[in-house]
């Protein structure tokens, strides 16, 4: 008797790729057809953008899908060398997907050309050259999205980042979790939620952020039609989304702030999205279901420390590239898991302290607003009759920002910058932001920060208002 | 022609050997570092074969390694000091990479397993395919690198104290074409690396079967 060789799965069911597609396809519809009226005919019908603004989130999504399918088209026909049934093969290899779910996470004012480069990383680079469905380890849409950021991240912010026209004209300032950032995380709910509305606007998705992100509404109801179909496992995205609210929870209660401020961080960024569609890939998520636990509480944990300890607002993309490294240790935890008890209860126990762990620590060092800023530093002062110069130095992107100032009757005059490793200086320069600074000295708070440049132009603002609050003080 | 690419591809030491990987990915952020650092690196190798080959039979085996090294050590040492004097400011971008060659596993493992045991002619030879092969694979990756990464082709620059020449050149209209700066980071250079390890496996299959 001969025994055939064959790699896994083994068990089938009734419910065929496409039919998987097919749903898959239905859950994202709703959010598709949200993100092109919100993003382009919206705008279109309130007279802020032209013809082609309007149809532009359509054209992202086409042309990333357009862009995956041509790729995995010319690697069948090209590289593999298969000549019959080329559709099928795409069929069976989702091949769309990585380029719809990348249209889905990039900013609305990405350039088309742009799109048509990621979805093409997307694909070769995250898919294709892993074997094809089944061997890649990273989420590809994923990749994707993080070579266009952290290559063009500048350009698309100089265009206008995550706004749509008419938010660029109705709303100062960023997405909800960069303008949270700006204000050292601690705060009152008009101070965070207040400049986008309210948290049913965040609900509704009539916030700024990526394509497909923003309509919460839309992604909790895919999430249960995707659920009761048996796409996806329930599991990582509920324990993903518990894990941030409990986290967010304990640092604003130790903040003295209510239970808006975790519904804030579920309900903003790219959270939901990630922890629904992209989380739970089942190619790079693990199968069983201890590791499934594990797996969420992991990405949790990852996107809380993201938001709350690097200059980087979202961490949602971050944690799920970093978790998807580490799925087939956690696969064997599972798997012995299954049998061996201890191998259950321990890392859940570990993970569960080390979260708790964390979430004290960083509620007890939240900077907040009224905190003397331990960024800054003065190095020396000159006084004159009427004459004072600072020489100070003030924490910026990179480094040190040190700059000489000068003060004549009680008003600032000059701003000497002695030294700087900004990355984004250029854009500080470009816009004459010091001279902004300067003639606004009275009202600082007022003035905007540089898209691009935020954390320097912040960094410049808190350095001369620190410096008006200590010549107050002298005085 | 294709004899000669044959003769490096053979046993290029970057692309089918794997060696001297350290170098490869830190310092080809541009053509003229690339091509530059495999010059040296094959400056020493030539040096180092010769003297091995010569002074192989003095030596005795158990003594082999230290030996070696000593002898690596020196041209490594001669070559610092004389880019120091002579092309400074290339050897500020080189920077610890210099030193490393000692440790560059192309270089000791050629000594031990090739320079000792051949001819003074063979050593030469090898170490030229080695050297030259090296050299390629180098500006190769430097090329594909700032091509992308910043949109220019440097030729001469660093060096351009000693020759008088400054070689840079633009590439495409800066409107049409804007650089990718990752490909200038440690991470495009893995991906580069990458890329062109798989097609040039790729290419390879066909010659073996």
């Amino acid at each position: 008797m001969k025994f055939g060789f064959d790699n896994g799965p083994h068990l089938r069911d009734s419910d065929n790729t496409s039919k998987i597609m097919k749903r898959l396809f239905v859950a994202l519809l709703p959010i598709i057809l949200f993100s092109i009226y919100k993003n382009g005919i919206l705008p279109y019908m309130e007279g802020y953008t032209n013809f082609f603004g309007a149809i532009k989130p359509f054209f992202m999504i086409l042309f990333g899908v357009g862009t995956s399918f041509v790729t995995e088209l010319i690697y069948f026909r090209f590289i593999l060398k298969k000549k019959e049934n080329l559709k099928e093969e795409i069929k069976h290899s989702y091949g769309m997907f990585p380029g719809l779910f990348l249209a889905l996470t990039l900013p609305l004012n990405t350039p088309l050309w742009l799109v048509v480069v990621g979805a093409f990383v997307a694909s070769f680079l995250g898919k294709l050259i892993f074997g094809g469905l089944g061997y890649n380890i990273f989420n590809p849409a994923l990749v994707g999205n993080l070579f266009v950021i952290a290559s063009y991240g500048a350009l698309i912010a100089s265009k206008g980042g995550y706004l749509n026209p008419m938010e660029l004209d109705t709303i100062a300032g960023a997405t909800p979790l960069t303008n949270l950032s700006n204000i050292n995380y601690v705060g009152t709910s008009t101070k965070i939620i207040g400049p986008f509305g309210n948290l049913l606007d965040f609900l509704f998705g009539l916030i700024p952020g990526s394509l497909g992100e923003t309509s919460k509404l839309l992604i909790i109801l895919g999430f249960i039609f995707l659920v009761v179909t048996k796409v996806i496992k329930w599991i990582i995205p509920t324990t993903y989304v518990f894990v941030v609210f409990i986290m967010t929870w304990l640092i604003g209660s130790i903040n003295d702030m209510g239970i808006w401020y975790p519904t804030f961080h579920i309900l903003s960024g790219g959270l939901l999205f990630g922890a629904v569609f992209m989380a739970t890939d089942p190619v790079t998520s693990p199968t069983t279901k201890d590791g499934q636990l594990l797996f969420g509480l992991g990405l949790g944990l990852l996107t809380v420390l993201f938001r709350f300890l690097t200059p980087y607002p979202e961490g949602v993309l971050t944690s799920i590239l970093t978790m998807n490294m580490l799925v087939f240790i956690i696969d064997r935890i599972g798997a012995k898991a299954k049998f061996i008890k201890r191998y259950r209860y321990i890392p859940i126990l570990v993970m569960s302290l080390i979260i708790i762990g964390f979430s004290i620590y960083i509620g007890n060092n939240m900077p907040g607003e009224s905190v003397v800023d331990d960024r800054f530093k003065i190095i020396n002062v000159e006084e004159a009759d009427n004459l004072t110069v600072y020489k100070v130095s003030q924490k910026g992107f990179k480094g040190l920002i040190e700059a000489k100032i000068t003060i004549e009757d009680d008003q600032i005059t000059s701003v000497d910058i002695t030294s700087q490793q900004e990355s984004y200086w250029s854009e500080i320069e470009d816009k004459n932001y010091i001279e902004n600074l300067i003639d606004n000295q009275d009202n600082i708070e007022d003035v905007d920060a540089i898209s691009g440049a935020t954390i320097s132009s912040n960094a410049l603002k808190a350095m001369i208002s620190n410096v008006l609050k200590d010549y107050e003080v002298r005085k | 022609m294709k004899k000669i690419i044959k003769w490096l591809m053979d046993e290029n030491p970057l692309f089918v050997l794997c060696l001297g990987l350290c170098p490869a990915l830190a310092v080809t952020t541009n053509f003229e570092n690339g091509y530059l650092m495999g010059l040296c690196v094959m400056m020493v190798l030539l040096l180092s074969n010769i003297t091995v080959s010569l002074l192989s039979r003095f030596i005795s085996d158990h003594m082999r390694v230290p030996a070696y090294i000593m002898i690596i050590a020196t041209f490594v040492t001669i070559l610092e000091l004389l880019l120091q004097t002579y092309v400074e400011p290339l050897s500020k971008v080189l920077g610890i990479y210099i030193p490393l060659i000692v440790v560059n596993c192309i270089i000791l493992g050629r000594a031990l397993s090739y320079a000792s045991k051949h001819k003074l002619k063979d050593s030469i030879l090898d170490a030229l395919k080695i050297g030259l092969g090296y050299t390629l694979a180098l500006g190769l990756l430097g090329f594909i690198r700032e091509l992308i990464g910043s949109n220019t082709i440097t030729i001469m620059d660093r060096i351009s104290g000693l020759t008088g020449y400054v070689m840079k050149y633009e590439v495409f209209p800066t409107n049409d074409f804007i650089p990718n700066a990752l490909f200038t980071s440690p991470a495009g250079a893995f991906l580069t690396m990458g890329l062109v390890l798989g097609i040039i496996n790729m290419l390879r299959k066909g010659d073996v079967k």
